[in-house]
C-alpha cells in the first residue's frame, strides 16, 4: 500500500468535511469528558467508601433500665450477663466480624464527657442523660467495610440488645451526591456518545458520497476493501485522536483545578482521587478509559459502514 | 477466458429474466462485438463477467474459474484481470492524465518505480505520451476515451471489457478507438465490447453475438450489425 496516496488521501477527506468532522470532535470532545468525569467520579465514591469504611465501626446498644427501644428486646430491663453471653456469641460466630470490643456503662459515658456537644445534657444538678442512662456498648470492626448485614441481622433480635448503629449510615448523603454527580455523567454521556456514533455515521455517508466516482473506479480495478477502507479509517482515527487530546486536557484541568486544588484543600477528611485516578480513566481497560473509547467510538461505525457504502 | 454456460439473471420484481439460458464461448484473445437493442441484456452480461452481479442459475466462468462461487475477498483479484472502459469515460476530474492512469495501479499497491515505467509506456500505446499533464476537462471526447482505455489497460489485464465505449463520440474519433481497441486486442488481450454503433460493427468485422430479450439470437464469425435481421425474411 503507498502510504504517499494514503496520506494524500486523508489530508483532502479530512479538508473536504472540515465542518462535519470538527462537529464529530466537539461531541466527541464532550461525550469523553462527561464519561471520564463519571469514571473519576466511581473513583473517588470507591475511594471514600474504602477509606472511611475501614474506620467505621458498627455499634450494638445494650439495653438500660427503663429502656425506651419499641421492639420488645428490653422488656426484661437492663441487659443480663448471660444475654450479653448470647450477643458475644452470635458475634463471635460471624463470619463478618474482624473483632469487637465490649464498653461499660461507666467506660461510655466517661468518653462521652469529653464530646463537647454532649455537654448541656450532663451538666447541672439534675442532668438529662446520667451513666444509668448512657448504654453499655459493643464496638464492631468488620472484616469488609461493605458487609454488614450478615452481623447486623444475627444480633438484632436478641434480647438485651436496645439498638444498633452503623456509623456508615451518616454518609449516606456524601455518598447520595457522589452517585448523583457519577450517574447524570454517565447518562449525559451516553446520550452524547449516541450523538457522536450518528455523526460519524453521517460522515462516513457523506464522505463515501463525496469520493463515489474514485471508489466505483477503486472497485473495478480490483482494489481491496481494506485499501478502499483505508482513508476513511484513517480519518476517523485522526478526529478520535484529537477527541482524546482534547479530553485529556480537560480531564487533566479538572483533576487539577477542581479537585486537587480545589475540593481536596476544603474537604480534608475525605482521601481525593489524584493524578493515578487521572491516569486510569484514561487508559484502564475496565471500565475502558478514553484512549480505548474515543477510538472505538469512531472506528466500529466507521468500519461497519465502509462495509456497506464500498462494497466490493 | 469467458464462458456461460446456461446462465440466466432475473432482477428482484415482475418481468422477464434479463438473462436467458445464455450459453457462450469466447476464447482467449478474441475480438467479440455484444449487440442487441437497450434491455437485451448486454450490460447485465458484462456486470457479471466482472462479478458485479451474479447468475440466478447457470454458471459463469472467467479464465478457468467459477466465479459465482467465488469468495468476496477473491473478487479484486478477478478484476485486476479484467479491464475495463466505460461511455462516460469516468475519469477523476481532479487528476492529470497520468495520475488517471496510475491510480489504477497505485490502488492495487503497486511500486511506485513499476507506476513510473508503465504508465508513459501505456500513454504511449493509446497515443497520448504528450498529454500526461493535461487535466481531463482540456482533453477531446477521444482523447477522454483514450485515457479511459490506458487505465483500463495499464494492468495488462487479460480481458477488457467495453461497454459502448463509443457513444459519446463521432464517428471518425470512434473509429480511432477502435484501432486502439483492435491493436490491444492484437497484442493478446481479450476484448468484448458492448455496442449500438452498425458502422464500426460492419467496419472492424469481428465475432458478433447478439441479444435479443435475454437471449443469445446470433452468434456470428466476423458478422455484421443486425445483418440476419435486416435480411431474413
Amino acid at each position: 500500500m503507498q502510504l504517499r496516496y494514503v496520506f494524500t488521501e486523508l489530508r483532502s477527506g479530512l479538508r473536504r468535511n472540515l465542518s462535519m468532522h470538527v462537529a464529530v470532535i466537539l461531541t466527541l470532545f464532550v461525550s469523553l469528558t462527561l464519561a471520564g468525569c463519571g469514571m473519576l467520579l466511581q473513583r473517588q465514591a470507591d475511594k471514600t467508601a474504602e477509606a472511611l469504611g475501614n474506620e467505621l465501626q458498627i455499634l450494638v446498644n445494650l439495653c438500660v433500665v427503663d429502656d425506651p427501644a419499641p421492639d420488645g428486646n428490653c422488656a426484661s430491663g437492663a441487659a443480663t450477663d448471660p444475654q450479653r453471653k448470647e450477643i458475644e456469641r452470635a458475634l463471635e460466630d460471624s463470619p463478618e466480624v474482624e473483632s469487637f470490643e465490649y464498653q461499660t456503662q461507666a467506660e461510655g459515658f466517661e468518653e462521652a464527657q469529653d464530646i463537647p456537644q454532649y455537654e448541656p445534657y450532663f451538666d447541672g444538678p439534675d442532668p438529662i442523660i446520667t451513666e444509668e442512662d448512657w448504654p453499655a456498648q459493643y464496638w464492631i470492626t468488620l472484616k469488609d467495610p461493605k458487609e454488614a448485614e450478615g452481623v447486623k441481622s444475627a444480633v438484632t433480635g436478641l434480647e438485651g440488645v436496645s439498638a444498633i448503629k452503623d456509623q456508615r449510615d451518616d454518609l449516606e448523603p456524601v455518598f447520595g451526591i457522589i452517585d448523583a454527580l457519577k450517574y447524570g455523567s454517565w447518562i449525559g454521556s451516553g446520550l452524547l456518545l449516541l450523538a457522536s456514533l450518528l455523526l460519524v455515521a453521517n460522515t462516513i455517508r457523506l464522505a463515501a458520497m463525496a469520493r463515489r466516482r474514485e471508489i466505483g473506479i477503486m472497485r473495478l480495478v480490483g482494489a481491496s476493501t481494506l485499501y478502499i477502507a483505508f482513508p476513511f479509517l484513517l480519518e476517523s482515527l485522526v478526529t478520535a485522536a484529537i477527541g482524546v487530546a482534547l479530553t485529556a486536557g480537560a480531564l487533566a484541568a479538572f483533576t487539577k483545578f477542581a479537585i486537587m486544588d480545589g475540593l481536596a484543600d476544603v474537604i480534608e477528611f475525605v482521601p481525593w482521587i489524584g493524578w493515578d485516578e487521572y491516569v486510569e480513566s484514561l487508559i484502564g481497560l475496565v471500565p475502558p478509559g478514553i484512549v480505548i473509547l474515543g477510538p472505538a467510538l469512531t472506528l466500529i461505525p466507521t468500519l461497519l459502514l465502509t462495509r456497506k457504502y464500498i462494497k466490493v | 477466458m469467458i464462458r456461460f454456460e446456461k446462465v440466466t439473471k432475473n432482477y428482484p420484481g415482475p418481468g422477464k429474466p434479463a438473462l436467458d439460458q445464455v450459453t457462450v464461448d469466447i476464447d482467449k484473445g478474441e475480438f467479440v462485438y455484444l449487440v442487441g437493442q437497450s434491455g437485451s441484456g448486454k450490460s447485465t452480461a458484462l456486470r457479471l463477467v466482472l462479478r458485479e452481479l451474479r447468475p440466478t442459475t447457470g454458471r459463469v466462468y472467467v479464465a478457468g474459474k467459477e466465479i459465482n462461487r467465488m469468495a468476496g475477498w477473491k473478487v479484486p483479484r478477478l478484476r485486476r484481470q479484467v479491464g475495463t472502459v466505460f461511455q462516460d469515460f469516468r475519469l477523476l476530474p481532479n487528476k492529470n492524465v497520468a495520475e488517471n492512469v496510475a491510480f489504477a495501479l497505485q490502488v492495487i499497491g503497486k511500486s511506485r518505480r513499476e507506476i513510473n515505467r508503465v504508465v508513459p509506456e501505456t500513454l504511449e500505446v493509446v497515443g497520448l505520451k504528450d498529454k500526461a499533464q493535461r487535466m481531463p476537462d482540456e482533453l477531446s471526447g477521444g482523447e477522454q476515451q483514450r485515457v479511459a482505455i490506458a487505465r483500463a489497460f495499464v494492468n495488462r489485464p487479460m480481458i477488457i471489457i467495453a461497454d459502448e465505449p463509443t457513444g459519446n463520440l463521432d464517428p471518425q474519433t470512434s473509429v480511432g478507438i477502435m484501432n486502439l481497441l483492435e491493436d490491444i486486442n492484437q497484442r493478446g488481450t481479450t476484448v468484448v465490447m458492448a455496442t449500438h454503433d452498425h458502422g464500426l460493427v460492419d467496419q472492424f468485422r469481428k465475432r458478433v453475438v447478439e441479444l435479443e430479450h435475454g437471449r443469445v439470437v446470433r452468434d456470428e464469425a466476423a458478422g455484421s450489425y443486425g445483418f440476419q435481421h435486416d435480411e431474413a425474411p
